[in-house]
């Protein structure tokens, strides 16, 4: 039994971190999501601004989940594969330039990232002129990727390092001696990773696209600097209503709607906390 | 031990007074004039690099500090909503001496009364002859506003894949229709030179060109709208959108696209700066397309006032206005522009005017619409043509 003022202890250590969560995260969210309701024009509370919302950006809310759901497959298994190379790889050259190259663009800010990706991407950019010139495109064919594809290839290029390293961490810590005996007992690399190492990373993985997701989900400066034309990523959208029009009731709502896809995987997390004793990693 | 403690304190309290003495010492003979300048990176670099000094080498002990808050309505909605919290707090004073805004937002500031009626008080203020400095998308900021420059936006093309220009909108839909993905612009969510785009077709084909951009505002001058947005949306299919202001230069720049409408200074001062092909030309389409200017304004309840008067008269100033903002920067100028000419050589002043005259300006420039339109045709635009 802990006694009063143990009890009032640990609380006035707490209370810092939690006034701070509760006046700079907890009070803005609730605020955000509650003024999704309003009205500004009758001062009542109603869904004209899921309304507006929903026809001006019902094509863009698909989008936005359409893209950060494929970047977050693709991200998946790039770092499977990134992670189970330098774990099971046979060479300790290419395991160890491997591992010392694939964390880069962990360095690099999204916006560097989409800025580096406009010039790469054109259409006359960097990749279509290395293309061209090994005769893999010919120039008449040559497209441009700044669409939801160049966002895509961004999010990819920039969230595997930080899922490879996350899964990499935990397959380095796994006990080796079930890959000796499958090695032993002939098993080739590629069921060794998918049959033996994947289902014990299970966990690690999950939690690292959980992650990537919801960084993914709030990239403002990827599509606002890559996507050229219509059809693009709520984010933009949310900041489009409030710069040129003020409108932060739809801002609000399309705030609610991205929250509500988080909210999709952070229950996934958080259950997956609770099955490994409340310890969410 | 213990002595050991007792004299680092002692240090450390003395370093700290020393610290704090000079400190203070230093804020008395400095008087910092804060200015907020919306708009790309070269509307800061024009404060930081040549104004800014400028004024601190006339005024000793000033010394003028500028933030920018980037380009477009967002830039200037940041200031907006930063006077605006000052505001609601009610403090006696706010820390912002001089903003520069576009025009919007400008016209929201008076609105909302977070501005001060300074242009009567100051030397320069007669020059203040525009139409937007009485005018901002149809709010009356007469008094509240110096122009600090005029843009204009215009089609930029490279001769050589297109010898004859289109000249009007028309044209240009002819041209297009012939060589389908060689026009392109950003669209409206990527910048203004795009949003200029949609603005000028508009004018060509949605009526009423002449309320929409004086007013009165009425729903009902919005009949031909619909027509016209779909025409676009059919147009559109056509086009290639570009990646923002910078992102139409890049593509004529690496010959992705044949033409598309830019901003004239900045196409002057990247081919100054040797960032665009020197053959690439401009031309404005014909019935017209829109410019901008921007403003020197003062917060209501700005430290400075004084100062930020004697700032904006010196940037306002003939000489200024030739030398910054016609010779370095490329704009037009934002006073009377007979007051300006003197000031320059005529090789200077003909340099500004090379592909688009006096008297294409004077024809084809026109003012952005009245800001409820303007809202209007931005959300007719979402629903219309992106959907």
């Amino acid at each position: 039994m802990r006694s009063p003022s143990r009890l009032f202890h640990s609380v006035a250590l707490m209370a810092p971190a939690l006034v701070m969560v509760g006046l700079l995260f907890v009070y803005p969210l609730v605020y955000s999501l509650a003024f999704a309701f309003r009205n500004e024009q009758t001062g009542g509370w109603d869904l004209g601004n899921f309304a507006k919302a929903f026809s001006l950006y019902s094509g863009d809310i698909a989008l936005t989940a359409g893209v950060t759901v494929l970047s977050t497959v693709l991200v998946g298994v790039f770092a499977i594969a990134v992670a189970g190379y330098i774990t099971l790889g046979e060479n300790p050259r290419a395991v160890s330039l491997l591992r010392w190259i694939y964390r880069w663009p962990l360095f690099i800010p999204f916006v560097v990232a989409a800025q580096l990706m406009r010039t790469f991407l054109a259409k006359n950019g960097m990749l279509n002129n290395a293309l061209m010139s090994l005769g893999v495109v010919d120039p008449m064919h040559a497209i441009s990727l700044l669409d939801w594809r160049g966002v895509v290839i961004t999010f990819v290029w920039k969230q595997l390092p930080f899922a490879a390293l996350l899964i990499s961490g935990a397959m380095a810590s796994m006990d080796r001696s079930m890959i000796e005996s499958a090695r032993g007992l002939g098993a080739g690399r590629f069921r060794i990773l998918l049959e033996i190492v994947v289902p014990q990373v299970r966990s690690s993985i999950f939690v690292a696209l959980i992650l990537s997701f919801v960084t993914m989900l709030s990239a403002l400066s990827v599509p606002m600097m890559i996507i050229a034309g219509s059809s693009t990523m709520i984010t933009v959208d949310m900041a489009w209503r409030v710069n040129s029009y003020g409108d932060y009731g739809v801002a609000n709502a399309l705030g609610f709607v991205s929250f509500a896809m988080s909210g999709v995987a952070a229950w996934f997390y958080l259950r997956q906390g609770i099955r490994e004793g409340g310890k969410p990693s | 031990m213990k002595k050991m403690h007792r004299s680092l304190v002692r240090t450390l309290a003395a370093s700290l007074a020393i610290g704090l003495g000079s400190w203070s010492g230093l804020a008395q003979a400095q008087t910092t004039l804060n200015v907020i300048s919306g708009g790309s990176q070269n509307m800061v670099d024009y404060v930081t690099d040549y104004l800014g000094p400028l004024f601190e080498k006339q005024n000793p002990g000033v010394k003028v500090r500028v933030v920018g808050t980037g380009p477009d309505d967002a830039g200037s909605q940041k200031m907006m909503e930063k006077l605006q919290a000052q505001k609601s707090a009610n403090l006696a004073t706010w820390d912002t001496d001089v903003i520069v805004p576009n025009q919007q937002k400008t016209g929201e500031m008076v609105r909302d009364g977070l501005l001060l009626k300074y242009r009567d008080s100051i030397a320069t203020g007669k020059y203040a002859v525009s139409q937007s400095a009485k005018q901002a998308l149809g709010v009356n900021v007469d008094g509240y506003v110096m122009p600090m420059f005029e843009s204009q936006t215009a089609m930029a093309y490279n001769p050589d894949l297109v010898k004859n220009p289109p000249g009007s909108y028309d044209e240009l839909r002819a041209y297009v229709a012939k060589n389908p993905k060689s026009f392109g612009y950003n669209g409206l969510k990527n910048g203004m030179s795009g949003v200029a785009f949609v603005v000028g077709w508009m004018y060509a084909y949605g009526g009423n060109a002449q309320v929409v951009q004086q007013g009165p505002y009425d729903v009902k001058s919005q009949a031909g709208w619909k027509n016209a947005f779909s025409d676009l949306k059919a147009f559109n299919q056509q086009v290639v959108f570009t990646p923002g202001n910078a992102g139409t230069l890049d593509m004529l720049n690496r010959g992705e696209i044949a033409m598309g409408p830019v901003w004239v200074d900045m196409f002057h001062s990247w081919k100054a700066e040797g960032r665009l092909a020197p053959n690439l030309r401009l031309k404005i389409l014909s019935p017209g397309m829109p410019g901008q200017p921007y403003y020197y304004a003062i917060p209501a309840k700005a430290k400075n006032i004084e100062l930020a008067k004697k700032f904006i008269a010196l940037a306002t100033s003939p000489e200024v206005q030739a030398e910054g903002i016609v010779k370095r920067f490329n704009w037009y100028p934002g006073i009377d522009a007979n007051v300006v000419k003197p000031a320059l050589d005529a090789k200077i002043w003909n340099q500004l005017f090379v592909d688009v005259t006096p008297a294409d300006l004077a024809k084809n420039a026109k003012p952005f619409p009245l800001a409820p339109f303007f809202k209007d045709l931005r959300e007719q635009y979402e629903a219309q043509v992106q959907n």
